[in-house]
């Protein structure tokens, strides 16, 4: 049926089977291994357009292979293998299937050659992922699911217009490179844009994945956006938009982060902030920036899933990941609060860390192309994200004050999930050659230099070291329950208010109107009575039959006008 | 056999069914719905023969019965027609055995009455998807009425008969009214009645007349439902579901929308309608309909009503597609029939599926549910997929297919109320399914812990029958618009 | 739950070790040695040749200065945004942020359905 057989097939067949295996150990190791398959078949994927056929009319290709589809589709399966791993406790059937769903759409996505299959894989990125929302089984994570999907969806259905909108324009459903311009490519820049988490409309993010279920969260925070960022380096490399876009989305989310009290929220403000970086990758579009997207991407979602899975265990262990809440707890979780730091560190790009050797690619090339407002920003977006992830979120979960909750460590394949998710990260960090040289371009790049070193070390601890004098001065804001208002006010406040105004107003206007017709009809009912009923002069000459009908057609005549 | 013979016999065989239901009454039930399964099976079977033999050709007609010189019951074959006589007869095999398990499981009585219109409903669908000429469509479409009446009444409790006085109030009213004088006009305007590919009122008309004559139609034809003649179809509802399944999701709506193609196609023209720009005010009120269904969908707690509500907005995608005036427009309505019937009639089965296992009736009381009837929140969930056009499942591509045919008219808009109805389809039909699953009812887990499980086999095997048949057409979806094409005629 | 005193004895071998931290002592020595290093990185500026892009990044120590004085900066406005910010917990909905139950016995478990 096809000359390759495209890799993440795996993860559906995988879906597809897992149903009839035993729920237990059995089940997760078969899930294991299906990553494993994949990141194979991946690894021996030969360059070039395969598996391409006609369907339904149109010529789809299923795998197109070069080193970007690669390298995202590689860490793709990485990060299922490592999520699957710290969800191996997981022993529901929908969520496991959906996890496998969602991994594999994603993979699909990134090796798809058309914007069909683009659309298809997309979809499905949206709806087998909203189930690991709605397994938290609350009202407030069923309600939020639904948000979720609706926004996931748009974001499809967008594309797919888009697509058609081109297809009229250029006659051709590839996957290339695109100018904006007309409405087509807006449309399709837009539907990337909702997935890759674009100010304005990024707040389905901090909305969904702090609501998901222990497990779910991980999984989330590994695929969608980053596949759209994969979205926007295939798509729109060079647009410029982008940087000012990346700019932005890096500056915001910090502000928030420092104010947010559920640790899940604030990571997941952290996660938009760093895909700001990997759009203005994109938007400056060189070489060594594509090969810093690619690179930051690889090396994001290692530390990203490592920290929500050290909060996620803290989560599963208290029942809570507020820092309002929490405190205390490295002397009964130590592993956990160690992996933790070691995926702040990642994050914060401590020399020797995996951030460290992939952020600067970006950042290096933000000053050689110029753009220097924009390269200050990320270098106080750097800052922030030390401060809040790298610092907040160790500090308040697992020092601080003491909560006085005394959890068990978490459990063994938890852990073992994160010891090699922590230990990739210090790899890369220590070692990036691998890595480069997955990279889609040539890399002639050197992290360790001095300077490098000793100004990264500056930035940093002197950020710890504002954050210790705030801190000890009082001025840094505690931990609140509270929610901070972002932009689903005006789609959870704003518009429901507006809506029901509306729809009151309407209502009222009605019963005034139905009233005054009702009075109206009355009067003109009761002059007919006197002239046409029994007692009036028409009696007397007109048959009763005929009266009846004038009225009747009267009544009808004014009824028309009154409603038409 | 000739063609003809396999047309005649494809309608020969429910009207066997029918008489044969009259006969057995309520004596010996096996045999009775043995038989009528039978017949189904033959019917379809026939319909099967046809396609082998004739593929997508259109065929000369063949006369009846000739009432008046040059007004004939005639009968023809084309794709679309063809098209829908497979819908028709293949989920009329499913839904009869999905009826037996239903009449049976939720003991309803007077089953003979019940399968013999059903199958006289039958007949007269294919009879609509063969004829060829107007006065025959308008006969058969009025027969459809008459038959599926007593459906609709069958319950025979004071609601139903409202519900039954409703809906052929409004069915009876529009035609008589509105389609008999666009029928008789078209007529006086063309000399002719019969449908031809291209249209006989190109040149005959002119377009402001032309926009009237298609209202005429369009409202006369009140089976589409589109808004504001919609009102008889949730009435509807107080049918037994295997009605609202096969009649109420597929044969008679898909009668109404199937005969607003024809006309555009066979009668105007696609050329015609968008060389005078005819059909713009109902691509807008079609857009309408779409919209305003699907917020009124959102409203209702009751199953069945939402699903008819998301019925009436279904239907209009179709009519939108006709109304586009284009031939990726057209296909992707007819594509589109195909598609919405089989994800329909998997949600009211499924629907159907719930009442007959909890009675329950209302989504609010559903929550739950699922832990209790997998199979059937998983066809459910398939179907409703579907219905939003969601890959992999076969709505996505008759979406696709009208996408690309509003953005072939530079309709930016109506590919913009196309995404907003997928969002809105997410709303109503994706919350109960995820209540279903993931929130918990103290009712429903009571009964989950007696015991109550999924409805009998029959009523649970034909939704997952037909939700695989969703998954199907995503793949051979292709071939559907290849065999229907010819029905543009290469009109760009 | 009430804050108790912790019995060393029952906390993981890393855990009893980190205990350490226990003591404000302790503490305190941790934030003077970050003093200490801040300052010998702020000094280290000054003995090696650095390599630049922008006339800025050759100000002594403009990698301190700039990530304190941002961090510090945006701290305050976060805490200002707060003022105009900050709703209640059930501001959206009376049960949106983490309603479910969660048994205290359960969270002992290796296993569950989460």
């Amino acid at each position: 049926m096809f000359d390759v057989f495209p890799p993440y097939l795996v993860f559906f067949i995988g879906a597809l089977v897992l149903p009839l295996i035993p729920n237990d150990a059995r089940r997760g190791l078969v899930s294991l291994v299906i990553p494993i398959i994949c990141a194979y078949q991946i690894w021996e994927l030969p360059h070039g357009l395969h598996a391409q056929l006609g369907f339904s009319g149109w010529e789809l290709t299923l795998l197109r292979v070069d080193k970007l589809s690669v390298i995202f589709g590689l860490v793709f399966s990485l990060a299922a293998f490592l999520s699957l791993l710290y969800a191996w406790h997981v022993r529901d059937t929908i969520q496991q299937a959906a996890a496998l769903g969602y991994a594999g759409s994603a993979i699909g996505a990134v090796f798809a050659g058309d914007l069909l299959t683009l659309f298809i894989f997309w979809e499905g990125t949206a709806i087998t992922s909203v189930f690991l929302i709605w397994a938290r089984r609350t009202q407030g994570a069923f309600a939020t699911g639904m948000r979720y999907l609706v926004i996931q969806v748009a974001s499809g259905v967008l594309l797919l217009g888009g697509v058609a909108l081109l297809y009229r324009e250029t006659g051709s459903i590839e996957f290339n490179a695109m100018t904006l311009g007309s409405a087509a490519t807006w449309a399709i820049f837009l539907a990337f844009g909702i997935k890759c988490a674009f100010p304005l409309l990024h707040n389905w993010l901090q909305d969904a994945y702090p609501a998901a279920t222990v497990t779910g969260t991980v999984i989330l925070s590994s695929f969608t956006t980053k596949l759209a960022v994969y979205a926007l380096a295939r798509g729109f490399p060079g647009t410029e938009i982008l940087i000012y876009i990346g700019a932005v989305m890096t500056l915001f989310p910090i502000f928030y982060a420092v104010i947010e009290n559920d640790l899940r929220r604030v990571l997941a403000y952290s996660l938009n902030n760093q895909l700001g970086f990997m759009v203005v990758g994109v938007g400056i579009g060189t070489d060594l920036a594509l090969n810093g997207t690619a690179a930051h991407a690889f090396a994001h979602i290692l530390y990203k899933s490592l920290l929500f899975m050290s909060v996620g265990a803290v989560l599963f262990r208290t029942g809570t990941a507020k820092g309002s809440e929490l405190g205390g707890l490295y002397k009964t979780m130590p592993l956990t609060m160690i992996f933790c730091v070691i995926g702040a560190a990642s994050i914060s790009a401590f020399p020797l860390f995996s951030g460290f050797v992939t952020k600067s690619l970006i950042l290096s090339d933000a000053a050689h192309e110029g753009y220097y407002i924009v390269w200050g920003i990320l270098l106080f977006a750097s800052a922030g994200v030390f401060h809040h992830s790298g610092i907040k979120i160790p500090y308040f979960a697992f020092f601080a004050h003491d909560s006085g909750k005394r959890p068990k460590e978490a459990p063994t394949h938890m852990l073992l999930a994160m010891g090699i998710t922590a230990f990739l990260c210090i790899a890369i960090g220590v070692y990036p050659d691998p890595l480069y040289a997955l990279l889609p371009y040539e890399v002639s790049y050197v992290p360790y230099t001095t300077t490098h070193v000793v100004t990264q070390l500056q930035l940093l601890f002197f950020s710890a070291l504002a954050f210790t004098v705030l801190m000890r001065t009082g001025i840094y804001p505690p931990e609140l329950k509270s929610v901070n208002l972002d932009t689903d006010w005006t789609y959870r406040k704003f518009l429901p208010t507006f809506i029901e105004r509306i729809s009151t107003s309407i209502a009222n206007f009605w019963m005034v109107g139905g009233w005054i017709l009702q009075r109206k009809l009355n009067r003109i009912v009761k002059r007919l009575h006197s002239s046409y009923g029994p007692e009036g002069r028409m009696a007397s000459v007109w048959p009763t039959g005929a009266m009846v009908l004038w009225i009747a057609v009267i009544l009808g005549a004014t009824m028309v006008v009154n409603f038409v | 056999m000739s063609l003809n013979t396999l047309i005649l016999l494809s309608m020969a065989f429910p009207l066997l069914a029918c008489v044969s239901n009259l006969i057995h009454g309520e004596n010996r039930p096996n045999l009775r719905d043995g038989i009528t399964f039978l017949c189904a099976v033959a019917s379809f079977s026939c319909v099967v023969a046809i396609l082998v033999i004739n593929g997508n050709a259109s065929t000369q007609p063949f006369t009846l019965w000739e009432v008046l010189p040059g007004l004939s019951l005639a009968f023809n074959l084309e794709p679309l027609g063809l098209l829908f006589a497979l819908i028709a007869s293949g989920l009329w095999c499913v839904t009869h055995l999905y009826a037996v398990g239903y009449m049976r499981g939720n003991n309803e009585k007077n089953h003979a009455r019940f399968y013999a219109a059903f199958s006289f409903s039958i007949a007269s669908t294919l009879a609509i998807a063969y004829s060829s000429n107007l006065f025959s469509l308008f006969v058969f479409y009025e027969v459809l009425t008459i038959a599926t009446y007593s459906l609709v009444a069958h319950k025979g409790t004071e609601e139903a008969k409202q519900g039954a006085r409703t809906y052929l109030g409004i069915l009876m009213g529009a035609s008589i009214a509105l389609l008999l004088v666009a029928v008789v006009w078209t007529w006086v305007l063309a000399g002719t009645m019969d449908f031809v590919p291209g249209g006989i009122l190109a040149g005959k008309v002119d377009p402001t007349l032309t926009a009237i004559l298609l209202a005429l139609f369009a409202f006369g034809i009140g089976k589409a439902a589109l808004m504001p003649f919609h009102r008889w179809l949730p009435a509807a509802m107080v049918a037994p579901t295997p009605v609202s399944a096969l009649l109420h999701a597929v044969a008679v709506v898909k009668a109404g929308v199937f005969s607003i193609l024809k006309v555009g196609v066979y009668i105007f023209g696609v050329d015609f309608l968008s060389t005078t720009g005819a059909s713009q005010w109902l691509m807008w009120l079609a857009a309408f309909s779409i919209l305003a269904a699907s917020i009124v969908a959102m409203t209702k707690d009751n199953l069945k009503a939402r699903l008819a509500y998301s019925t009436v907005s279904q239907l209009s995608y179709i009519t939108l597609g006709m109304a586009l005036a284009t031939s990726m427009g057209v296909v992707g309505g007819g594509l589109h029939i195909a598609m919405h019937a089989f994800g329909k009639i998997t949600l009211f089965m499924c629907a159907g599926a719930i009442y007959v296992a909890t009675h329950k009736t209302n989504i609010s009381q559903m929550n739950g549910l699922a832990k209790a009837m997998p199979v059937t929140y998983g066809a459910f969930l398939i179907g409703a997929l579907s219905i939003i056009g969601l890959p992999p499942l076969g709505g996505s591509w008759s979406k696709w297919q009208l996408m690309v045919g509003a953005a072939d008219t530079g309709q930016i808009i109506m590919i913009g109320v196309l995404m907003l109805s997928s969002l809105l389809n997410i709303v109503y039909l994706l919350g109960p399914i995820a209540k279903g699953f993931y929130m918990s009812d103290k009712d429903n887990d009571a009964l989950a812990a007696n015991g109550i499980s999924e409805a009998p086999f029959w009523c649970v095997a034909p939704p997952v029958l037909t939700a695989l048949g969703c998954i199907f057409l995503f793949f051979y979806a292709g071939d559907i618009i290849t065999f229907i094409e010819p029905i543009a005629g290469g009109s760009n | 739950m009430e804050p108790r005193k912790t019995d060393p004895n029952k906390l993981p071998w890393l855990g009893r070790k980190l205990l350490w931290l226990d003591n404000m002592r302790n503490v305190d020595r941790i934030v003077y040695s970050l003093y200490a290093l801040c300052a010998a990185l702020f000094l280290a500026d000054f003995f090696y040749k650095k390599k630049t892009y922008l006339d800025l990044e050759d100000v002594p120590g403009f990698y301190a200065i700039y990530g304190f004085i941002m961090c510090a900066a945006l701290v305050v406005c976060a805490r200002g945004m707060r003022t105009f910010l900050m709703r209640d917990e059930s501001y959206y909905a009376p049960n949106d942020v983490e309603a479910e139950e969660y048994p205290e016995d359960q969270l002992e478990r290796e296993e569950a359905d989460v």
